[in-house]
């Protein structure tokens, strides 16, 4: 007989499984309804509407359905639910509300869900706007979301094949055979969740990864209509909304990127914005190659020209993203990854690469079909045109991205090798190198020509005004570069080219968007965004290059941008021990240790530090703050911190510290027991304490008399070689037959002391003191400076508006 | 040939080069005993930590020194040094990879990675990067 379970909530459960069948069911519906409607269009027009309707109230009850996925989960969540795995898994009573969402994204489930969501309103929007094309983009799309959606189903077939995984499964369900679900009680022992990850309990990752998945999204859109496009065989009405769709994929991916970049530099102690980490590149990468795409599809609506290569792009950037996904998500990484994911096991592995696989086909098949057919130009592209340069520029583009594929994949075909030559190829060593060395020469390449390819023209350009223009802004650029390169000392060669490259970018994009645009608001996009790439580029340079750990006791800086000195890389040295009220130089400051604090609000631990930097001639202070940086002490009963950065902005460079290590209060000293009668003398390091005497008279907050109770403090009066500086009045009590004991501390001495036990017979009693020794008290820091790092952000920020300007003119078109 | 073609070529080509040139920076998973046939040579060695023998931290020396024996794949025990801080929870850690390079006796580790067994689920806690 099936045991009836007490206490269970199981209608959210059970209404969100419906969804997500529906979810399923709907967008299988609605693309075979567009298939149809698809196939029917020129030889029965009538049918095809009909269909063509069926289609679109498929996908809307297919984007209803995951709303309502969405509401379930976030009501299982929210009322701690935890009978259901998810909510358990992921979230806690003490969660605070504003974080509630972030367990959306802490699981696998919960980020396929966001997807699908996203996936389903950009199809919502693409179902309204697309007229000609809506049949064949929404079969795509909807064909799309029924993979993406299956991905939730959490069906079994037989014991061993499962597919997909449901965000409803019950706790008692995931961990079956386990004695507690025996009891049909169980809900009364399961008192609280298993709690979001630390790391995770931030703001960035509240607003990180919706934007990164609406950048996922934004993917799928131009992937559609280039799919429709070659299934049409009509080459012509995708162009303009496929140009809005890459500008508004590449604004918003973009971002995505780069705030899990200022999320890392704000809140993890990775000591950066970008390390070239397996999951980093995994979403740059699909953005490359959309960047690429979208500047091929220009050249092709103004020439042409490059028509398959933009398809190939567009196709590519999407197909990346689930590759992505496989890499992130599968456990592939397994031991290259600095990032905290976990494998979902064997079935999502097989689900991804099954999906995976049918797009692959799907795009070499559509484009097999067409080959022959699509449109190409034979005469040649002038070597002064502009659609010449934006090929190469593109063509660049796929390539570092293939190379940092291939370096970023070496989990996944490093086996081959091994059974080829029997080597178990690792990734570099030094990864950041190794990108490095290579990627600054994209940089350069790319640098220039996004400056170069506005001063030319499409088909043919005036070569007099073109290098009259080169010459004007390549001197001041030269002059620019010299300033910087001279003042920031920047040596190594290849990054001195790419300064001069970033300073052409930066120059040549102003004189374009003021001189030749004259600051016309319809015409900046381009301008502006790639000013903002020269700008970023030159922030990424400078922020990195002269990167600099300021906590080394010492000599010898590390810097593993550019200077590959292994030898000093190796031997880094960065962690400095601060001991409390004693400063420490760091680099131009001084550092000093004041305590730590945490508060009943916030499960942090802060630890306040305190800056001065003194003018050496003068002595005199000029400048003092005090940084708070913050740790999770244990977390979720594990041992050590979980620390998160603090740092001090200024408008040129940042102070950026973390507490690396730290000796929790229960290991400072320990106590010692003494005996005593009333009078005696206890010493202690700073002095010694006196015992005055017991008193019946208690009156401490963290003590509430109760009836029957008997209590007593023991009153201690605190001596220093100067006189009497406080009592400590620690308190015994019996209640309820058992005896307890109440702390009491001398917080400025550190001295703590407990009443263990009271001895009648000898009118003495037994009193545990300890102090701890200043030694006791310090933290472990890190401290870097990064130089202009606010270029970077800027540098971005200007990007995106850039391509938001092209966007908003493309759409008033 | 058109012009397009042959910059695409020349680019192409330039890419392997530089792909391929760069295969050198790759590098291996190797055991203890490998890697002390290639002394001073950056590596990579994954290995379990060897509880029978002792760990030492102290801050107080040096903030920058961790040591401690660890197994690696074919059960050879060996003597690690960390240039950094003792990595949170590894005394719980089921496996460990390393970066470094044998000198002398030891292995000189540059960055650590965990592999640690949550109550529940298998995570990949990542800790300390010395470089």
């Amino acid at each position: 007989m099936d045991t009836q379970f007490i206490g269970e909530h199981l209608w959210p459960g059970r209404l969100g499984h419906f969804f997500v069948i529906t979810t399923f069911v709907g967008a299988l519906f609605s693309a075979f309804s567009y298939w149809r409607a698809a196939k029917t269009e020129k030889t029965d027009a009538y049918n095809s509407h009909s269909w063509q309707l069926l289609g679109r109230n498929g996908f809307v009850l297919h984007a209803a359905s995951i709303i309502g996925i969405f509401f379930a989960l976030y009501y299982v969540i929210a009322n701690h639910l935890f009978e259901y795995h998810y909510a358990w898994e992921h979230s806690s009573l003490a969660l605070r509300s504003k974080y509630l969402l972030s367990c959306f994204w802490e699981g696998s489930e919960g980020s396929f869900m966001l997807w699908t969501l996203w996936n389903s309103i950009l199809g919502l929007i693409v179902m309204s706007t697309s007229k000609t094309m809506e049949t064949r983009t929404m079969a795509i799309i909807s064909m799309v979301q029924a993979c993406l959606a299956s991905m939730l189903l959490g069906f079994y077939f037989g014991p061993d094949v499962k597919v997909g995984s449901t965000p409803f499964m019950l706790l008692r369900d995931s961990m079956q055979g386990a004695p507690i679900f025996q009891s049909a009680n169980y809900m009364n022992f399961i008192k609280d969740g298993n709690g979001l990850n630390p790391l995770l309990q931030n703001y960035w990752m509240v607003i990180h990864p919706p934007v990164l998945f609406l950048g996922f999204s934004s993917t799928l859109i131009p992937f559609a209509y280039c799919m429709a496009a070659l299934w049409k065989g009509d080459y012509e009405s995708f162009v303009k909304p496929t140009i809005r769709w890459s500008l508004f994929s590449g604004a918003v991916l973009g971002t995505g990127i780069m705030m899990g970049g200022a999320w890392a530099y704000e809140s993890l102690n990775f000591g950066g914005y970008w390390a070239w980490d397996p999951v980093e590149n995994a979403s740059l990468v699909p953005w490359l190659i959309m960047v690429a795409g979208l500047h091929t599809l220009l050249v092709y609506k103004a020439t042409k020209r490059s028509l398959i290569i933009t398809f190939t792009l567009l196709l590519l950037s999407h197909v990346m993203i689930w590759y992505s996904t496989f890499l992130t998500r599968t456990g592939v990484l397994g031991k290259t990854s600095v990032h905290a994911f976990t494998g979902e096991g064997s079935a999502l592995y097989w689900h991804l690469i099954v999906v995976l696989g049918l797009l692959v086909v799907a795009c070499i098949a559509f484009m097999a079909a067409r080959w022959k057919g699509l449109p190409r130009i034979k005469t040649e592209e002038a070597t002064s045109s502009r659609e010449f340069w934006m090929f190469i520029g593109s063509i660049v583009l796929l390539l570092s991205s293939i190379q940092i594929s291939i370096t970023t994949s070496i989990p996944v075909w490093s086996p081959l090798v091994k059974w080829m030559t029997g080597k178990d190829v690792a990734p570099p060593v030094d990864p950041i190198a190794h990108y490095n060395n290579i990627q600054v020469w994209v940089a350069i390449i790319i640098a220039l020509l996004s400056a170069t390819i506005l001063f030319l023209k499409f088909k043919q350009s005036d070569a007099k005004t073109v290098l009259k223009r080169f010459g004007i802004t390549g001197g001041i650029a030269l002059l620019l570069a010299l300033f910087i390169g001279i003042t920031q000392e920047i040596r190594a060669w290849q990054y001195a080219l790419l300064l001069f490259s970033c300073s052409y970018a930066i120059v040549a994009n102003l004189y374009y968007a003021f001189v030749v645009q004259k600051g016309r608001l319809k015409q900046l996009g381009p301008s502006v965004a790639h000013l903002g790439f020269g700008m970023l580029l030159l922030g990424i340079l400078l922020s990195s290059y002269n990167k600099q750990v300021i906590s080394v006791n010492t000599l010898g800086v590390i810097i593993p941008f550019g200077k590959s000195d292994a030898e000093n890389a190796k031997e880094s040295r960065d962690n400095v021990v601060l001991f409390h009220n004693t400063a420490v130089a760091l680099g131009d400051y001084y550092a000093t240790y004041r305590g730590d604090s945490t508060s009943k609000s916030d499960p942090r631990t802060f630890f306040r530090v305190d800056y001065q930097r003194i003018d050496s001639a003068t002595k005199k202070v000029e400048e003092s703050f005090t940084l708070y940086p913050d740790a999770f002490v244990n977390p979720k009963g594990q041992e050590g911190l979980i620390s998160s950065p603090a740092s001090k902005h200024y408008w040129n460079k940042d102070i950026f510290t973390y507490v690396t290590s730290y000796l929790m209060p229960k290991d400072k000293g320990s106590f010692i027991d003494h005996t005593v009668k009333e009078g005696d003398t206890i010493f202690v390091g700073s002095g010694y304490l006196v015992f005055r005497g017991f008193n019946r008279d208690v009156k401490d907050p963290r003590y509430t008399p109760q009836e029957g109770d008997v209590a007593v403090t023991a009153d201690l009066a605190y001596y220093d070689m100067k006189g009497q500086k406080g009592m400590l009045r620690p308190i015994y009590y019996i209640h309820d037959k058992y005896d307890n004991q109440i702390t009491d501390t001398l917080q400025k001495e550190g001295i703590m002391a407990r009443l263990e036990k009271i001895l009648p017979e000898q009118k003495s009693a037994l009193i545990q003191v300890k102090q701890s020794k200043p030694t006791d008290d310090y933290i472990v820091l890190k401290a870097l400076l990064f130089p202009y790092i606010n270029l970077v952000w800027l540098g971005v920020i200007v990007m995106v508006i850039g391509f938001l300007i092209s966007l908003r003119n493309r759409l008033a078109n | 040939m058109k012009k397009t073609h042959i910059v695409l070529l020349v680019l192409v080509a330039a890419a392997v080069c530089i792909i391929v040139s760069k295969f050198g920076d790759f590098s291996t998973y190797e055991t203890f005993a490998s890697a002390s046939k290639q002394p001073g040579k950056a590596l990579h060695v994954i290995g379990y930590l060897e509880k029978s023998k002792a760990m030492d931290y102290d801050p107080l020396k040096d903030p920058n020194h961790f040591t401690f024996y660890a197994k690696d794949k074919s059960g050879n025990v060996n003597k690690v040094i960390f240039n950094g801080e003792k990595p949170r929870d590894i005394e719980k850690s089921e496996q460990i990879v390393m970066k470094g390079y044998i000198e002398g006796d030891a292995f000189h580790c540059t960055g650590i990675q965990m592999k640690c067994p949550s109550k529940y689920k298998k995570d990949q806690v990542v800790v300390g990067n010395a470089s």
